[in-house]
């Protein structure tokens, strides 16, 4: 998997975040893991399909989760229920369509499948696919990882 | 929910914005608010059902002001509300189909607190640049 194809997800997050949460985001040095493990309680998946394909996992603690979903409501959250995880669930879905924007700028085209919001840790999520590129980021209401694991169509 | 960043210097626009956030707070309030979800449920139908017919007066004066203004991508933007319009078409038939159970009702409000922020955050904004470019070298027509 080629690194460039994490930057259309990294400049997303990073716009998202500030559109919608007014939220600057950090990101930390990517590493590889060797399987895709929900590390954090509230996770998100998304499928992508097309010449690009494989999946990425969003990854956010119950914290940082509840802080978001206050943001945006302006209203206090107290649990991961389903208004929570639903609408974690679309700010993932609307970063993903956001990073498939960018890839059909650069004339590769992919689409989404709808989010898979999983709420429990350490869940490994792994669909037999390759190793997973993980890239850590920082804001200021707590840190989250995005893993991307994408191939190229043969 | 609403905050003023969101204005897009329309002002027709910008007070359909307001109404609608209003009425997603209300809604959100609703569906997290305390007691019994029976309780809750008569509210919960009465702002859906507002809400189905003022997404699509809203849409409709979005549009009508993108053709006016002869928006570049009026209609991607169009395409945008369609999507969104099928997708509270599918929550509608599945509330049908399998009740208005909490779980499900919180799972529409929390997409569409999210969407309606992106969608007024970010798309909208571009009409608002728009418009403003069309002031600035004095070509509104």
């Amino acid at each position: 998997m080629k690194a460039e194809y994490i930057n259309p997800f990294y400049k997303a997050t990073e716009d998202v975040f500030k559109t919608m949460l007014d939220l600057e985001t950090e990101r930390g040095d990517l590493d590889i893991v060797e399987d895709m493990i929900a590390g954090n309680e509230a996770n998100v998946i998304i499928g992508m399909t097309g010449q690009l394909y494989g999946t990425i996992l969003y990854s956010f603690s119950r914290d940082m989760t509840l802080e978001m979903v206050r943001i945006m409501s302006g209203m206090e959250m107290e649990k991961l229920d389903s208004f929570v995880t639903s609408a974690l669930g679309e700010v993932a879905n609307i970063i993903s369509g956001n990073a498939v924007t960018y890839l059909a700028n650069e004339n590769v085209s992919c689409d989404i499948v709808p989010p898979q919001v999983i709420v429990g840790e350490n869940k490994s999520i792994s669909m037999a696919t390759e190793k997973a590129l993980r890239i850590p980021l920082k804001t200021d209401i707590g840190e989250f990882e995005i893993n991307v694991s994408i191939r190229e169509k043969e | 929910m609403w905050k003023e960043k969101y204005k897009i210097g329309v002002q027709i626009i910008d007070e359909q914005h307001e109404e609608l956030f209003r009425r997603v707070t209300d809604f959100i309030k609703t569906v997290q608010g305390q007691g019994e979800w029976e309780t809750r449920l008569d509210k919960v139908k009465e702002t859906l059902e507002f809400m189905k017919e003022y997404v699509v007066t809203h849409f409709n004066a979005e549009e009508a002001l993108q053709r006016k203004v002869n928006f570049p991508e009026h209609e991607e933007h169009k395409q945008i509300h369609e999507r969104f319009k099928e997708e509270v078409g599918q929550y509608a038939a599945r509330f049908e189909e399998e009740g208005y159970s909490e779980e499900l009702v919180q799972e529409f409000a929390g997409k569409l607190m999210a969407w309606l922020i992106n969608h007024v955050a970010a798309t909208d904004q571009k009409i608002g640049e728009y418009v403003e470019s069309l002031e600035e070298t004095g070509n509104e027509s």
